[in-house]
């Protein structure tokens, strides 16, 4: 068993109200209602570099100083107003800090504000208890009700979950139909009314490595079987994916020889990463399947970090993990301290951290990139290949920065004081 | 309760965090929850800064608050020994502030050996101006003592700080004016000061304070304590530049009297060139030449905070005559102070917007349809959606208002920057005519500046390179979600792959064989 060493948590990410700013987009006739206060709009404008072309699909409900003393937010007028404007199927109310502090009852509000033709949906995001992009397992555990029931009946089928973009989820309904995998759909799928059925028959394939929450309640409430395989990242995580999907269909596959293609096509990016060193320092919780695909391109990694591991859900990535050092919860100063003593060739570490550790020198990427691109399925080899090996020759390409003259001024709390 | 989509101020502990992120030694702790640590990669990423900012969140999570654990000591003692700051300044956020709990006798149970300034930032009272700017008065009143004068001429430089507008360059630029003048720069504060900074502040002869958002109270402060003069107008322009470099060595030569020095010329004013021997500043020439006319035609509407909005109106008015159609900013505690600045150059009070909605300042925009918008990185985007032109004149700052080169607001060199930034904004003028008679002949005119969404309808797709290859309906359906601005690399690339390999149509099945191959 992968010994996962617990720290206290104190990493720098976001909130789990960032994943709107992909899901009001998969989503595409929802509205996301946060209740929250200004820090959570500054937060989502700032971060996600949401600047806003139009009324875009998400706005926070404001709390300000005279609603503190009132008993319940009154949201019945907003909701007019965002079904008037923006006409959506759904919305998802999502709670935060301040309103979890003032003992909101989440569930009873958004059931009142419900209405026949429109459903609002409890989704716990808020800052005191969910990071980055795991507030996205919330909004699918909400969307639950919503699948319609499949029943012993109806055939076996495949729902993949997690939200991805248009391309990738064609190339995984492509590739099981090539293996002849029926499927049931997406969750979520592009539109409120397109869920797919879900029932005993069905298998839930994950996507992405932070939906541990509804994956478990989709198989105790509905008794589907979820797949327990790696991630499909990487030509070793995509050929265990789908070997161990077909497997669940009663087929035997072998995918080695495409595995060894795949690996071919990227034969140059695994030339630069083989023996190399990476280090994660924790952030959009797709950790350790990223380590692992390095790890299988020849990579050293030297700290596998990430903000929650879920030791049933990432089962077979902690095996293909073992004898790495993963932490949870990490402490960033001590990852700082171990950085600058084991020198890794690449960090994968968060925006608020990465200029800075570029600014000791070391070769960083933002981790927030690839919550962002299409890296998954046998189609994403090469750009997952690619996010880690472009940063590795980028700095190697530019002159060293040898001299501390060229940050001068640069940093506003340390601008030397030249005295004559 | 009202529906919020965006904000011209950040909130206030980001206003803490600016003030932090400007002292050396000084370090900010939030106690807050995980997600108000999003503050942090604003400075890491707009600033770009080589090393963290000085703040740090002190965790609270649910289960934190379930189990009555409080972490703030152990991060005080863990940054102390790590950073060793002089100044811990601690605050709360909107969600911890409900709990009401004592942060200074939890900051002082960690014994540090730095300082501690508990810090009342109230989000629902004040956001980040307000809190930035008190913190900073309290900072001032804190360690500013008396201090004999220095013994040259010198002036303290109050308000710049970390995150503001165009910040660096206006430094530049007042640098260079103080070395053209022979005064020493006794202090700027809080950027990149340090608590020594702080103490010596009532050594300068004179303060300058140009940003009415921060320092002008702490300016009074010392002012009314250390009796030290203060200047308080902001160079916005030539003749506003020209008062103020006289009222400047006025100041000055009072303070040399009383001490008993000698006073100070104002000198030649090609010595304020960039070049030492040329005019200080290009705009007054510029303004009269023909070329310029058709912009006393052009009117403009200003929008942003007090500093910029009420310099540039008058920028606008009175050195390249253009009409001023109206003017508004987003800080309603300013309002009153830029009527009454304005009151000359606005037909009547209902030509001043006072709003911190977004809507409501695209609303008057699309009313006016002016030719030339001067505002924040809103009305960047609202005016794109009018197909209005628009400079950025004020925060909240924006990566774009981040860049290398000299972009200065104030003095000389500030003038010349605005005026040329107005002309390359504004539609030209005989250009304009041109395309006002005859229409752009069909050169897709100031495509470049229309809004991603709206690209997506111009674009159309490169036609098929390859006349003998044929593609399959679902293949075209699968390209068809490719994003549009690479979808024509992938058909080339996919057409060249189906020639490679003897494909005579391309199926999705050979599309995602290409892709694979090809990488993406």
């Amino acid at each position: 068993m992968t010994n996962i060493i617990r720290e206290d948590g104190a990493y720098h990410s976001f909130c789990g109200l960032t994943c709107v700013g992909w899901l009001y987009q998969k989503i595409q006739d929802s509205f996301f209602l946060i209740l929250g206060t200004h820090t959570c709009a500054h937060l989502l404008q700032n971060t996600l570099g949401v600047m806003i072309f139009a009324k875009p699909r998400f706005a926070v409900a404001l709390i300000e100083e005279e609603d503190l003393s009132k008993q319940a937010p009154e949201l019945e007028s907003l909701i007019d107003e965002i079904l008037n404007d923006h006409k959506p199927s759904v919305i998802f109310l999502l709670s935060s800090c301040t309103p979890e502090v003032m003992k909101v009852e989440f569930q009873g509000l958004a059931d009142s504000l419900t209405r026949p033709e429109l459903p609002v949906l409890f989704v716990p995001a808020s800052g005191l208890d969910y990071t980055f992009s795991q507030a996205e397992d919330s909004v699918l555990q909400a969307l639950i009700p919503f699948c319609p029931e499949a029943t012993e009946d109806d055939p076996q089928e495949v729902v993949f979950l997690g939200s991805v973009n248009d391309v990738i989820a064609g190339d995984f309904q492509l590739e099981a139909e090539k293996l002849g995998i029926p499927i049931a759909g997406f969750l979520p799928a592009n539109r409120f009314d397109q869920l797919p059925r879900i029932g005993p028959n069905t298998v839930i394939a994950p996507l992405q490595p932070y939906l541990a929450k509804v994956a478990k309640r989709l198989k105790r409430q509905r008794g589907a079987t979820v797949l327990s395989s790696l991630f499909p990242f990487g030509p070793d995580g995509t050929r265990r994916f789908w070997e161990d999907l077909a497997y669940e269909f009663g087929m035997q596959i072998d995918l080695s020889e495409r595995e060894a293609r795949a690996w071919h096509n990227i034969s140059e990016h695994v030339d630069l990463l083989r023996d190399k060193k990476a280090f994660f320092t924790a952030d959009n919780l797709m950790e350790l399947p990223l380590a692992r695909f390095l790890q299988s391109a020849g990579t050293e990694i030297i700290e596998c970090s990430s903000t929650y591991i879920n030791k049933r859900f990432h089962k077979a990535e902690l095996e293909a993990l073992e004898g790495v050092h993963i932490v949870e919860q990490p402490n960033f100063d001590r990852q700082l301290q171990d950085i600058a003593n084991k020198q890794p060739d690449i960090v994968i570490s968060t925006l608020a951290t990465t200029n800075p550790l570029v600014g000791q020198g070391v070769v960083a990427k933002w981790s927030t990139e690839f919550a962002f691109m299409p890296i998954h399925g046998w189609t994403g080899v090469g750009t997952l290949a690619n996010m880690f090996t472009k940063s590795i020759r980028r700095h190697a390409k530019l002159d060293p920065l040898d001299d501390d003259v060229w940050r001068v001024g640069i940093m506003p709390a340390s601008i030397p004081v030249i005295r004559e | 309760m009202k529906l919020a989509y965006w904000m011209y101020e950040g909130t206030a502990h980001h206003g803490v965090g600016r003030i932090a992120n400007s002292l050396q030694k000084v370090h900010a702790v939030f106690h807050a929850p995980q997600g108000d640590d999003y503050v942090n990669p604003i400075f890491t990423m707009l600033e770009r800064t080589p090393a963290f900012p000085q703040m740090t969140t002190s965790v609270v999570s649910g289960q934190d608050l379930a189990m009555g654990t409080v972490r703030l000591p152990e991060t005080l003692r863990q940054i102390e020994a790590k950073l060793q700051p002089d100044l811990f300044i601690i605050c709360a956020s909107c969600s911890t502030i409900l709990l009401q709990e004592n942060l200074q006798v939890m900051a002082e149970s960690a014994q540090t050996e730095a300082e501690v300034l508990v810090f009342d930032a109230n989000p629902y009272i004040m956001q980040e101006i307000v809190a930035a700017d008190k913190l900073f008065s309290l900072l001032i009143k804190r360690f500013a003592k008396k201090t004999p004068l220095t013994d040259m001429p010198s002036v303290n430089i109050i308000g710049p700080a970390s995150l503001g507008f165009h910040v660096r360059p206006d430094m530049i630029a007042l640098r260079r004016i103080m070395q053209t003048l022979g005064v020493t720069i006794n202090a700027t504060v809080p950027l990149g000061a340090t608590l020594d900074d702080l103490r010596n502040l009532p050594a300068a002869w004179v303060n300058i304070a140009p940003f009415r958002e921060l320092g002008h109270h702490a300016a009074h402060y010392l002012e009314d304590t250390f009796e030290t003069p203060t200047l308080y107008d902001a160079p916005i322009g030539v003749q506003p530049t020209l008062k103020w470099l006289k009222t400047l060595v006025a100041m000055l030569n009072e303070v040399a009297i009383k001490l008993g020095k000698e006073a100070i010329d104002l000198p030649h004013l090609t010595k304020f060139s960039l070049d030492g021997q040329s005019a200080p500043s290009g705009v007054p020439w510029f303004a009269r030449t023909a070329d310029m006319e058709s912009f006393s035609s052009k009117p403009a509407f200003v929008f942003g905070d007090a500093t910029h909005t009420v310099g540039l109106v008058k920028f606008l008015a009175d050195e390249l005559a253009m009409p001023i159609a109206g003017a508004g900013t987003y800080l309603k505690h300013e309002a009153d102070w830029m009527r009454e600045e304005l009151a000359d150059y606005l037909a009547d009070d209902s030509e001043f917007l006072v709003t911190d909605q977004f809507q409501d300042v695209a609303k008057r925009i699309e009313d006016l349809m002016p030719a030339l918008v001067c505002g924040t990185q809103m009305e960047r985007h609202s005016c794109r959606k009018l197909d209005v032109p628009c400079m950025v004149i004020a925060p909240p700052t924006h990566i774009e208002n981040h860049l290398l080169g000299y972009t200065p607001m104030l003095g000389f060199d500030g003038a010349d920057y605005i005026a040329d930034k107005v002309y390359t904004t504004a539609t030209l003028g005989l250009e304009k005519h041109l395309i006002d008679m005859f229409g752009d002949a069909g050169l897709d005119y100031d495509k470049s500046t229309s809004s991603e969404h709206e690209q997506q309808t111009i674009h159309h797709d490169p036609v098929t390179i390859d006349s003998t290859i044929t593609w399959a309906t679902d293949a075209e359906k699968v390209l068809g979600k490719v994003p549009f601005f690479v979808r024509g690399r992938v058909r080339k690339n996919t057409e060249k792959f189906a020639n490679q390999h003897g494909h005579q149509t391309i199926t999705a099945d050979v599309l995602q064989a290409a892709r694979e191959a090809l990488g993406g």
